[in-house]
């Protein structure tokens, strides 16, 4: 199905139709809703979105991607399909933390997996390191070269810090890739727990209320 | 309505357009064509006739290039507005005048630009930074939560909106803009709204983008002065020597974030606020030529 939000126009994919408790899952960066493969196990209807320059949905006009776009992508789609637990992967996961925190009352748990643009661009402007934005990099099939810049941005810990300890329940799926500091932090707080990296295990754990 | 003046003011000589990240610029030009480049960059909700005076001022001896930013004055609406894609609009046209320019700046326009010549030192000759060094502290206070609410609470607002609200006559703009500003005149906002407005049956409307502005995230004030490290041009940094709404920041950490500035020169012209060279515009040009030129 289709969703505005803004002047863009976002493709949603209903992945299962049962009734039941709501997943929406969000791709990692350069991905799309594809990217999760075939419809994982869940007691209720799951979606896919694909974000803002990502698969089927619009492409920004003018670049200007930032991730808190793509948390109003993701609340766009609340608005449309009412409260949703999160999975969110790579950049999705610390979009899923966010909107968690943000919207604690529509969002009873967030699973974050790693994935592509979880780091973005660390903690803080490394302004030691010549800047080269006009540079992007090889163009990744599906998607606008323009959200590139969503593997720079800024993530201070201290920052995503107050969006984990508002949100309702975290899982966090850890594989032994490197961990950037808004993750370190977003594992910090009391209601976050360290999930199997099995993704139906760890969806099992989260459909656990 | 036919079209106000304002002393000092000219009509610019020339427009043209620039094409960046499929938006379309618009800039206003005075002087000759084959003189050195200035491009000139505005602040937040204005656009390029902000430069209507001191522009054809500086023309005696340039190339002058006021931007409407994208979103604003007579440029494409664009999808989304971040600072990132502004300072890539300005260096994109740099890079379409193919020679090395001076930039100026005012407000935020002052503070894109010194990160344009960051960016692309290669196509910068010179800096002037007319009081656009930052808020003091985050407008938005320590915790970011509530904040993003009401930033998702916007989008959801705005999610069909694509016009202002009209206005009942250019006045009432004046006025609006004027509870914000109030060292900026009736006389010169009557002139400068009206490029920034558009007249219809039912009223006067605002002409940039509904749906910009979003001026949050995890962004920290702190991060100014170390940015500016990597600024290889000289940077002439004007401040009013008056207190105003949006500047100049307190003077014991307007030093420090330009303490990072490798070649600076600091100039305060008295009497202005923070539209110094709306304020001053003779004072500005003279400073702006002298420091070009040195």
């Amino acid at each position: 199905m289709r969703i505005a939000h803004g002047r863009v126009t976002l493709e949603l994919h209903e992945v299962t139709h049962r009734d039941g408790p709501a997943l929406l899952l969000l791709h990692a960066l350069y991905e799309s809703s594809a990217s999760w493969g075939e419809a994982p196990a869940w007691p209720g209807r799951v979606y896919a979105l694909d974000f803002s320059g990502h698969g089927r949905s619009d492409w920004l006009v003018g670049g200007g991607y930032y991730p808190e776009m793509l948390v109003a992508d993701a609340d766009a789609t609340l608005a449309h399909i009412g409260g949703a637990a999160l999975a969110g992967a790579g950049i999705g996961a610390y979009v899923a933390t966010l909107l968690a925190g943000a919207r604690s009352a529509l969002v009873p748990a967030a699973l974050l997996l790693p994935g592509a643009g979880l780091a973005g661009g660390g903690a803080q402007p490394d302004f030691n390191q010549p800047r080269q934005p006009l540079s992007p990099p090889p163009r990744q099939p599906g998607c606008d070269p323009m959200v590139h810049v969503l593997n720079r941005d800024a993530r201070p810990p201290d920052y995503v810090e107050p969006f984990a300890r508002a949100a309702k329940r975290l899982l966090l799926v850890e594989d032994g890739t490197a961990r950037p500091p808004w993750w370190e932090a977003a594992r910090g707080v009391t209601r976050a727990e360290v999930a199997p990296a099995e993704l139906s295990v760890a969806l099992a754990r989260l459909a656990a209320a | 309505m036919i079209e106000p003046t304002y002393p000092g003011a000219v009509a610019p000589e020339r427009t043209c357009t620039f094409a960046s990240l499929g938006v379309q610029l618009r800039a206003l030009e005075w002087g000759d064509p084959r003189a050195m480049p200035i491009v000139l960059a505005h602040g937040m909700w204005d656009h390029a006739h902000s430069f209507s005076v001191l522009g054809p001022l500086l023309a005696a001896r340039f190339r002058v290039i006021a931007l409407d930013a994208r979103g604003h004055g007579d440029s494409t609406w664009a999808s989304a507005y971040t600072w990132p894609t502004d300072v890539l609009d300005i260096v994109n046209v740099m890079r379409a005048l193919g020679e090395p320019v001076h930039l100026v700046g005012h407000s935020k326009g002052g503070g894109q630009v010194t990160d344009a010549a960051c960016i692309a030192p290669e196509l910068v000759r010179k800096v002037v930074n007319i009081d656009g060094f930052g808020p003091p502290s985050l407008p938005t206070g320590d915790d970011p939560v509530p904040h993003m609410v009401a930033f998702l609470d916007a989008r959801r607002r705005i999610a069909g909106r694509s016009t202002w609200r009209p206005y009942a006559s250019l006045d009432d703009l004046v006025e609006r803009r004027r509870a914000q500003n109030p060292r900026l005149t009736r006389e010169w906002l009557r002139y400068f709204l009206f490029f920034g407005a558009l007249e219809s049956p039912d009223g006067w409307r605002w002409k940039h983008d509904p749906q910009m502005g979003h001026g949050f995230g995890p962004w920290r004030p702190e991060w100014i002065g170390p940015s500016y490290a990597a600024l290889h041009a000289p940077m002439l940094a004007v401040v009013g020597s008056e207190h105003d709404t949006w500047g100049p920041l307190p003077e014991p950490l307007l030093s420090e974030r330009l303490s990072h500035v490798k070649r600076l020169e600091r100039r305060v012209v008295a009497g202005a606020g923070h539209f110094v060279h709306i304020e001053k515009p003779r004072e500005t040009a003279a400073l702006i030529c002298e420091f070009l030129e040195s």
